[in-house]
């Protein structure tokens, strides 16, 4: 169940990614529309994170490639926003909510330039958004977890970009954060932006999204919410049917093959 | 050379060197701080020992002691030696730590085998080379002053027109990239500032010691503050005035090498910091454990008075301390503190040997038991915890509950009127 769009604002082309040899994203082809709320949904080690990342130029593939607005991931920085995993930084450095979130207009800005006046007015306006402008000033280590996602989702709407990839916004956070954050992302829906999410809880997947991505290192399913939260296809990602596409993975890893030939 | 005579600065030699010092040592704080905030502190030592062989090298090949030749042979060992751990880390199985671990003595030893065989051959005297370990301020001449004064003012300069990108680079490298920043470029940028700022110490400093000067400001700053900022000017402060210290002393004993009374400095800063510092120091800390501890012994204290209180219905009653330990086990001589403390707060009253609760006083115990009752209804009632298991529960809970908890406890449980074990919650 793989449904294509015209015009997709991503498209993501025959993609095999992996970690120490071992792929954890399988020939991956899907193209996604504007103007969604897209969920990234599969159980732990699919390759949510790492299809996220994929899309966003992270780390080097070993085949396919992923276009976003037709072009590729350079040449549109300024219309893609990234909000990664809140674990993936160290929140002991000595930086106020407000400085960080500044640092989603150093690409606006450019080397060398500072920080302007307006920026500050950006940065705050986001705060604000996302209800911590009271907390503009505090340490960042002094935030609680829900709060810390707060930050970084102000940074991003500090970007002002058109396509939000999210790596799971909604872990380890309150439900008043887990709501305020969801909110968020539907008035951006609003707005036509696009909104790429990967997220964990099935419960909640269907009331959140309207187009869904099933993921378990291969592409399960990718369509509207309705046609891919089916049981079946929940079967197919999260029940045990993918063991030999995991043997061969870990094949590959342990006897050190190259994932791709080398072309001529 | 008295304290006078150096700190006037009336000898033109002195001022040089002073001011070289200071430029080196304030320079290569402010670049340790995003090598510390980077989490590459230990790179930072490798880097000291690996331009020792450079050093070596340099004067070998070109037989003369000029500061910009020996820099650039400082710099080549010093970068070769990152990408070496880098290449290992890449394509072996070691881990990084092991793999600057030995990089780094392979480098050092065949430094000081290379300055060993100069050293034989009778002209290291002449060249000062032997300084290179442990470093000699008074060794300076204008020339090497000059040298390493314009590298450091580069530093400084650099920092400060990529300081938005470095910070960035710290804090969040994924980040950088998706903005389009370029981080592979801005990571050669920094690496280069830090073995530079590891060279420009190897004549005063030493090479040894110089990856102290680099991190050990940043490390003590941090404790200080959490403005990125701020941290910087500290670092630069803590290392100048540890640069100070070193350059009077090499002055005032020329045989006593000066790096190490730089690390010592800056090394009893970084004690300091660590024990004094507000918040984050361990004084400050143990100070708040301190009272911690006196408000929950204070707060026992008062509901004990409170409970006895229950008993007969006489709550202002005198009693004496024996009583208090019959119906709450505690030490007697914190029993003892404890009161005396609550009297100087207004809680507690004595009279001759016998003490008795004031109205604040009683109000507080009261509201200690009630927090109690509350916690432990709530415990049994809400989350079904058997009753025999609650009460060490409350024993903490009660010293730690807001008013505006205490409201929502009262809602959700419907405004109780007992506790599990048939005590009254009172008002």
């Amino acid at each position: 169940m793989i449904i294509h769009t015209q015009n997709p604002v991503i498209e993501v082309h025959d993609l095999t990614a992996s970690y120490d040899r071992r792929p954890v994203l399988w020939n991956v082809d899907l193209t996604l529309p504007e103007g969604s709320l897209i969920g990234i949904i599969g159980p732990n080690g699919a390759g949510k994170s790492t299809l996220l990342k994929a899309i966003m130029g992270l780390i080097p593939v070993n085949s396919g490639y992923v276009h976003l607005f037709g072009k590729t991931i350079d040449e549109v920085r300024s219309k893609v926003s990234y909000v990664p995993q809140r674990e993936s930084v160290d929140w002991d450095f000595p930086a106020s909510a407000l400085d960080v979130v500044l640092m989603g207009r150093y690409g606006k800005l450019g080397l060398f330039r500072r920080v302007r006046p307006s920026d500050r007015e950006v940065a705050l306006s986001c705060l604000q958004k996302v209800g911590m402008e009271a907390f503009a000033n505090r340490q960042i280590s002094q935030l609680s977890g829900g709060q810390q996602q707060r930050v970084f989702l102000a940074r991003a709407l500090a970007q002002d970009a058109q396509l939000y990839c999210l790596d799971e916004p909604f872990a380890g956070v309150d439900i008043a954060t887990e709501n305020t954050i969801m909110e968020i992302l539907r008035t951006m829906r609003k707005e036509g932006k696009t909104v790429l999410v990967v997220h964990h809880d099935l419960q909640s997947a269907a009331e959140y999204f309207d187009w869904v991505i099933l993921l378990n290192v291969r592409l399960v399913a990718c369509g509207p919410v309705e046609q891919v939260l089916t049981p079946e296809l929940l079967q197919e990602t999260y029940g045990g049917k993918l063991t030999i596409l995991a043997k061969a993975g870990e094949l590959l890893q342990k006897e050190q093959y190259p994932v791709r030939e080398k072309k001529k | 050379m008295s304290f006078i005579d150096f700190f006037t600065f009336s000898d033109p030699n002195i001022r040089y060197v002073t001011l070289g010092c200071l430029l080196l040592a304030g320079s290569a704080a402010v670049v340790g701080c995003f090598t510390f905030l980077r989490k590459r502190a230990l790179v930072g030592d490798a880097v000291a020992h690996s331009v020792l062989p450079g050093v070596c090298l340099a004067f070998l090949v070109s037989g003369q002691k000029n500061p910009v030749i020996l820099l650039i042979g400082a710099f080549i060992t010093g970068w070769l030696s990152l990408l070496v751990i880098d290449w290992i880390t890449r394509h072996t199985k070691i881990k990084e730590d092991t793999a600057i671990g030995s990089v780094l003595s392979v480098f050092f030893g065949i430094g000081i085998l290379l300055l060993t065989a100069i050293q034989r051959n009778g002209n290291a005297a002449q060249s000062g080379l032997d300084n290179f370990l442990f470093g000699k301020a008074a060794s300076l001449v204008e020339a090497d002053v000059i040298t390493f004064s314009v590298v450091s003012l580069l530093l400084l300069v650099t920092i400060s027109l990529f300081y938005k990108e470095f910070t960035l680079l710290c804090f969040d490298e994924n980040f950088a990239r998706t903005i389009g920043l370029p981080v592979r470029r801005l990571e050669w940028i920094l690496t280069s500032l830090t073995v530079l700022a590891v060279v420009t110490g190897i004549q005063a400093v030493g090479v040894v010691l110089m990856a102290a000067m680099l991190i050990t400001p940043a490390a003590a700053a941090r404790f200080w503050t959490d403005k990125l900022n701020i941290m910087l000017l500290l670092a630069a402060a803590f290392g100048c005035l540890a640069a100070l210290t070193g350059a009077y002393l090499s002055y005032l004993a020329p045989s006593m090498p000066t790096g190490p009374w730089m690390v010592m400095v800056i090394s009893l800063i970084a004690v300091g910091s660590f024990l004094l510092a507000p918040k984050k120091g361990i004084i400050a800390r143990m100070q708040r454990q301190r009272i911690i501890q006196h408000r929950m012994r204070d707060e026992n204290i008062l509901k004990a008075l409170f409970q006895l209180g229950e008993k007969n219905q006489s709550y202002f009653q005198e009693r004496t301390e024996e009583s208090v330990l019959l119906h709450r086990k505690m030490n007697p001589k914190e029993l003892r503190q404890g009161l005396f403390r609550l009297k100087n707060d207004g809680y507690t009253e004595r009279k001759g040997n016998q003490w008795a609760l004031t109205r604040e006083g009683k109000e507080r115990g009261q509201r200690v038991t009630r927090l109690h009752r509350l916690w432990e209804l709530y415990l049994s009632q809400v989350l079904h915890i058997a009753p025999d298991h609650v009460h060490e529960d409350a024993e903490s809970m009660e010293h730690v509950l807001t008013p505006e908890l205490e409201a929502r406890l009262r809602e959700q449980l419907d405004n109780p009127q007992f506790d599990p074990h048939q005590s009254e919650i009172p008002k």
